[in-house]
């Protein structure tokens, strides 16, 4: 017999409580690969609006707290465009529209000769030239079971669908692409836009037009060329990375006493059979070994379960709604961090029912009932 | 000598019960010794002093050529030199006969050969059919006998008992009693055999009687 199969055998003695104990800190575990998954798919859709088509950086109104909530005039699309090393530079108008069961429709309004610097490309169809067109990404093609000549009504009123497009950022697929003008008039939002999508020209020096943008209008303006500056503007991101971890950290507690639980249980349990290992001549560090490695196996155990159970609850949720919203993006990384939290929550949590186990009188641990 | 004790005392509950009250024993290598005396009488404890479970509070104790009042690594000596063998088998119960006799052996020579050594100690004591059985499907006598092979996994030099037989029907202790007796006349295996039963400590060469922490007769 080897140790390490000594070791295996003792969790599974009493197996409903073992169960139980790898359920508790499962369920930590799932949590964390969930919201890991779902960060990282928030991360990488932001990331893919910002760098929208051709654009080399996206203009967002300062101290906003998120793209859906930044409001900016209309005519700084032009102010921008007369900054030297600007080529093009588009202004869009960011929407969300209830359409039939989907309450998280977003529709983006965009000047239909400037659709070339958003980075989508028409499937099928063709592109909007007037207000009454519209065009509808490929996921929300097929959620809402529509197609080229087909009617998608927005707040009343009828738009014609012309064309469908794929774009890679999810929101932008289960989403549609109207006229801007049509858009700020539905919104009631005359004059004003979104973001402001900027294209430099060839050879430009990109940091010193942000720099300029940023000196002129600064107080009203802010650019953003990758989700580290936007994390700067945008706490919407950190406060759900903060609660990740919140709750990961939450998981590392509770999964930790239900293991020290299991494992006190489990030491209590054979106090006489560890004065018998003492007596045959076990050191301590064997002892101190085996209860460790037990609590871990409950760990590790837990954390291919918990990582199963949180892929399958994404794919879950996937499949009920929240398919347009999120893509689910999965990292080596998350699975990394669910693992090391569990031999964390193992060792940790087995640590003080192994000491104790090595503290026991031999003497009074074999004339335990 | 492979036993060697002096003076040797040992109280609990900070000095209000004295277990052992000045003991002097020497016991030869070979030897078959039982120590015998009433429940309380300090058996049990001078018992756990020879296998190093427990530390004396004074006197002198050498046991296998080591000074067990100076000795630091007491869990190795136990592993090398000891093999106890209790009333109650406390065997193991998810482990198999096999593993239980194997369990003593992670901490000495046979280490590398455990399986070997192990079917070995279960062919002498006629348990070898059931290595692979559960302690829980074994009778009394067979779970002691599993006990006995335990004991002697690291080939020790000293056999401790403590009421080896207190729950068994008399015919299989008879039969437990005489492989202890064949163990010791055959390979030449030191037992110290603690009991409150005369007939029991009747099967050793030696009889050591102890009441109230003294040894009063052998």
């Amino acid at each position: 017999m080897k140790f390490s199969q000594l070791i295996l055998k003792n969790p599974f003695r009493n197996k409903i409580r073992s169960v139980l104990a790898i359920i508790g800190i499962a369920i930590g575990i799932a949590t964390i690969v969930a919201l890991g998954v779902i960060t990282e798919g928030l991360k990488e859709s932001t990331q893919e609006t910002l760098r929208a088509g051709g654009a080399d950086f996206t203009i967002l109104e300062s101290n906003t707290s998120g793209m859906l909530q930044s409001t900016i005039n209309e005519d700084y699309v032009d102010k921008v465009d007369n900054i030297s090393g600007v080529k093009e530079s588009v202004g869009v108008l960011t929407s969300v529209q209830p359409i039939k069961d989907n309450p998280y429709f977003i529709v983006i309004g965009i000047d239909p000769s400037r659709i070339g610097l958003s980075q989508i490309k028409i499937k099928s169809g063709r592109s909007i030239k007037t207000p009454d067109e519209i065009i509808i990404g490929k996921v929300a093609a097929e959620r809402l079971n529509k197609t080229i000549g087909d009617k998608i009504s927005i707040k009343g009123e009828n738009y014609k669908i012309v064309g469908i497009f794929e774009s890679g950022n999810i929101q932008e697929d289960s989403g549609a692409f109207m006229s801007l003008k049509r858009l700020q008039e539905i919104e009631g939002k005359k004059g004003k836009v979104s973001m402001i999508y900027v294209k430099a020209e060839k050879n430009a020096n990109i940091e010193k037009i942000r720099e300029q943008i940023e000196k002129k209008y600064g107080e009203n303006l802010t650019t953003i060329a990758s989700l580290e500056d936007l994390q700067s503007a945008n706490q919407g991101i950190k406060t759900v990375d903060a609660a990740s971890w919140a709750i990961s950290l939450l998981a590392i507690i509770i999964g930790g006493i239900g293991v020290v639980n299991t494992m006190i249980m489990s030491v209590f349990e054979r106090t006489r059979e560890i004065g018998v290992l003492k007596a045959v001549g076990w050191k301590n560090r064997r002892i101190l070994t085996m209860i460790l490695g037990e609590s871990l196996i409950l760990t590790l155990i837990a954390a291919i379960v918990g990582s199963l159970m949180g892929v399958a609850a994404i794919q879950i949720l996937m499949h009920i709604n929240m398919g347009g919203f999120i893509k689910p993006v999965y990292t080596p990384e998350i699975f990394l961090k669910a693992f090391t939290v569990a031999i964390f929550v193992g060792i940790l949590g087995g640590f003080y029912p192994a000491y104790r186990a090595t503290r026991l009188e031999a003497t009074e641990a074999l004339r335990y009932e | 000598m492979i036993i060697d004790i002096k003076n040797l005392k040992k109280a609990f509950d900070n000095g209000k019960i004295v277990a052992l009250d000045g003991v002097n024993l020497q016991v030869d290598e070979g030897e078959f010794i039982s120590i015998m005396g009433p429940s309380g009488s300090g058996k049990s404890t001078l018992l756990n002093m020879i296998g190093a479970l427990d530390r004396p509070d004074s006197g002198m104790i050498k046991v296998a050529g080591r000074d067990l009042m100076k000795e630091k690594n007491l869990s190795s000596f136990r592993a090398r030199e000891i093999g106890f063998i209790f009333q109650l088998h406390n065997l193991i119960p998810n482990l198999t006969v096999l593993e239980n006799v194997e369990i003593p052996m992670f901490e000495g020579p046979y280490k590398d050969n455990m399986d070997e050594r192990a079917m070995e100690l279960l062919e002498y004591l006629g348990l070898a059919d059931k290595a692979d059985r559960k302690p829980s499907e074994l009778s009394g006598g067979e779970r002691q006998r599993v006990a006995i092979a335990r004991a002697l996994a690291n080939d020790p030099s000293i056999i401790l008992a403590d009421e080896p037989t207190g729950s068994l029907d008399s015919k299989t202790e008879k039969r437990i009693l005489e492989k202890l007796k064949e163990l010791n006349r055959e390979h030449d295996v030191t037992i110290v055999l603690v009991t409150h039963d005369p007939r029991v400590a009747s099967m050793a060469s030696r009889i050591i009687k102890i009441l109230d922490g003294k040894i009063v007769g052998g």
